[in-house]
Order: C-alpha cells, then sequence, then structure tokens
C-alpha cells in the first residue's frame, strides 16, 4: 500500500517537472530572460502543485528540483537554439496566468501547451523579409547613409534575410549562416549602392548586415548578469561575441569582393 | 536643437522598430507600439545628443524613457514587457560600431599593416563604444523593471 502511494506521487513528481521544463524550454527558445523563465517555471509547477521548486538555467540545459511533502525529484533536460519568438513567449504567459486562475489540470494544460506550439502563428515569409529590409534601410538612415543607398540596402536585407530562412530551414549551422548572409546582403546592397552613384557605400554595406546583430541576447545577456545568472549571461554574452565576429567576416569579404576598404 | 533632424531619427528609429518587431514575431496589432517605442527611443537620444551629451549617455537616458513608458503603460497594451521596450531600443544597437571594431582587429593581422598605432586606437574606442552603450541601454532598461519588482513586493 506505502509502495503503490509512492509511486503515484513520484509520477506526478514526475509528470509536473517535465510539464514545468518544458514551458521553461520554450521561453528560453523564445528569448525571455533567466529571471523571466524561473519565476514562469515556478508558477507551473506551483500551480500543478508542487511544494518545492528550484531551478537551474543553463545555456543549453534546463534543471530541475520539484517537491511534495518529503518526495522529490531532480530532472534535466535539453534547451534548443535561443531565437525570439514574441507571440510565443505572450501565449505562454497567458497559459500561465489561465493555470494559476481556472486551477488547470496538469493533463489539460499539457494538451494547452502542445496546442499552442502546433499553432504557433508566425507572419508570412515575404512579409518578414520586406519589414527587415525596410528595418536596415532606416538603419542606414541612422548611420547617414545617402538617399541614393536606401534602396540598395532595402534590397540587400531583404534579400539576406531570405536567404538566412532557407538556410535556417535546411539547419545550416548559425555561425556559418552569419557569415554567408553577412556577404551575400553586403555584396548585393554594396555593389547596387555603387551603381546608384551612392557617396555612403561602405556604410551601406554594414547597414545591410544589421539584421544579423543580436540585440536580444546582448541585452538578455546583460539582465542575466545583473539578476544573479552570471554562468548563463557570459555564454550568452560569448555567443553574441562570436556571431559578431562571423558576421564581420561577411562584411569583409563582401569589401573584398568589391575592392571597399574601411 | 534641429527638430527636423529629431523627426528624421524618430521615423526611422521607429520603422527600424517595427521592422525588427516583425522579426520577433510580435502580433500585428502591437506593431504601432514598436514604431511608437523606437521613435521615443530615437528621439530622447537624438535631443541628448544635441544637447552636447555622448552617445552611451543619450543612449542610457532613450532606454530610461522607453523602459518607464512601457512600465507604465504595461497593463493597459497588454503586452509582455520586455520584448516591447527590447523592440524599441534595438534601433539603438551599435551595429555599425562592432563591425568597425572587428574589421579594424582583422586589418591589424595582416602582414604590413598601415599605421597600425591609429587602427589599433580606433577599433579599441569603437569596442569600449560598443560596450559602454549596450551597457547603458540595458541598464537603462532594467532600472524601471527593477524598481517596479521592489514595489510590487511592497504591495
Amino acid at each position: 500500500m506505502v509502495e503503490s502511494d509512492i509511486v503515484v506521487e513520484s509520477a506526478t513528481l514526475e509528470d509536473i517537472a517535465m510539464l514545468a521544463m518544458e514551458f521553461g524550454r520554450i521561453m528560453m527558445e523564445c528569448g525571455s530572460s533567466a529571471s523571466i523563465v524561473e519565476e514562469y517555471v515556478v508558477r507551473v509547477a506551483r500551480g500543478l502543485g508542487a511544494r518545492r521548486v528550484d531551478l537551474r538555467i543553463g545555456y543549453a540545459s534546463l534543471a530541475i528540483t520539484v517537491g511534495i511533502s518529503d518526495e522529490g525529484i531532480t530532472r534535466m533536460r535539453k534547451v534548443g537554439y535561443l531565437g525570439v519568438n514574441q507571440r510565443m513567449g505572450q501565449s505562454l504567459r497567458e497559459l500561465v496566468r489561465r493555470l494559476e486562475v481556472e486551477k488547470l489540470s496538469l493533463s489539460l494544460t499539457r494538451s494547452e501547451l502542445t496546442r499552442l506550439v502546433q499553432e504557433n502563428p508566425r507572419h508570412p515569409g515575404w512579409f518578414v523579409d520586406i519589414a527587415v529590409g525596410l528595418a536596415c534601410a532606416s538603419f542606414g538612415r541612422l548611420l547617414n547613409i545617402d538617399w541614393n543607398a536606401f534602396l540598395p540596402v532595402f534590397a540587400g536585407a531583404t534579400l539576406g534575410q531570405c536567404f538566412r530562412r532557407q538556410l535556417t530551414r535546411r539547419q545550416v549551422n548559425v555561425f556559418i549562416t552569419a557569415t554567408l548572409v553577412a556577404f551575400l546582403a553586403s555584396f548585393v546592397s554594396g555593389l547596387t549602392a555603387r551603381w546608384c552613384g551612392s557617396q555612403t557605400v561602405p556604410i551601406a554595406m554594414v547597414a545591410a548586415v544589421l539584421l544579423l546583430v543580436p540585440g536580444v541576447p546582448a541585452l538578455n545577456a546583460q539582465y542575466d548578469i545583473m539578476n544573479g545568472y552570471p554562468t548563463l549571461g557570459n555564454a550568452r554574452a560569448v555567443w553574441v561575441g562570436t556571431i559578431l565576429i562571423f558576421l564581420t567576416i561577411g562584411v569583409w569579404l563582401g569589401q573584398m569582393a568589391l575592392g571597399e576598404g574601411r | 536643437m534641429d527638430p527636423v533632424k529629431i523627426l528624421h531619427q524618430m521615423l526611422f528609429g521607429g520603422l527600424a522598430a517595427m521592422g525588427f518587431g516583425v522579426l520577433f514575431n510580435m502580433h500585428r496589432r502591437h506593431l504601432l507600439l514598436c514604431v511608437l517605442a523606437g521613435g521615443l527611443a530615437l528621439g530622447t537620444r537624438t535631443v541628448g545628443q544635441q544637447l552636447g551629451w555622448s552617445l552611451e549617455a543619450a543612449s542610457f537616458a532613450a532606454a530610461l524613457a522607453v523602459g518607464s513608458v512601457v512600465q507604465v503603460f504595461q497593463e493597459r497594451i497588454g503586452v509582455s514587457r520586455n520584448i516591447l521596450d527590447v523592440a524599441g531600443c534595438i534601433p539603438m544597437v551599435p551595429g555599425l560600431f562592432a563591425t568597425k571594431a572587428i574589421l579594424g582587429f582583422f586589418s591589424l593581422t595582416t602582414p604590413e599593416p598601415s599605421n597600425p598605432n591609429e587602427i589599433l586606437i580606433s577599433s579599441v574606442e569603437y569596442f569600449l563604444r560598443v560596450a559602454f552603450t549596450i551597457g547603458a541601454i540595458g541598464t537603462g532598461l532594467a532600472i524601471p523593471s527593477m524598481l517596479l519588482r521592489v514595489l510590487d513586493r511592497k504591495k
């Protein structure tokens, strides 16, 4: 009898731990900072009945300990590529609020989470490409490119973002992707800006690759360090620095191809 | 003060923030908020620079302004605050300086670099400006949310 109770309790703890970590994993992959991930994972675990929750957040993995009365288990799981997906992050937060207010059961929470992941609405690819092109051209104006370079930067960045989507779909390494996209975007923008008679070709070539600058991870790195997660913050900072190096190699190759110096 | 320059920076700062909002998969109804956040950030930064502040100080003031406004109106606008203020401040991330710094370090490693001392100093300067500006933006955004957390605990 006692043995049976323990089996039931540990199965529940297992479910709570795994579901709470699933929330944490998706939030990490959506670009949330460590303090937000911890806050919501703890709320999920407590909402499902855990009394004690401890979470360790690493760059590539999560580890959680949940406990009810004297029983407790520790589980770990892998985290995938850390991107940015605001809509998914928002939906997860709303689901956590529902879990607390409506006292959702574990199975219902899990099925709602599965539904969110399967639906995961996204903007059409062409719309993202054009928006990113416009963003980079606007960046260019902020960096004082002349009007002759505005459309070339737009074209180079749009093409670069389209190329990035294709490479990401084929699961090409993110650093190699940064170099290839930076080369294409800077080369196209530099070449067309030159044809258009721009006097700011070198800046236009850099403006077209600003779509690759990892702004969210850079700011998250600082948040994490400030909020007491220095290991994760430093890992993010190293990743940001490495992306910037690979991105710059692409720009440098573009400059070599066009004979543009610093 | 140059109001035309301020409006220009606000317009293109807002457009850049909106473009990144799309990339971050923000809902269409929130994209206008990105424009406003980006416009506020670049407007504040440009006013600061026209008052003679350094880029880092102006970026800090701009991030503080965006972070505070987003915190105050967060309940009403119904979008997670940390992504909206980040989208607004993304146009201030000094990507050009970062690229120039690394390109400068690359050119130092060529067999016979021309003016190596000058290149080294300018590259280090760009690198420091990147570090300080990102630090200023991150700190400016973090202060309002950390203060709000303290106030929430008191309630």
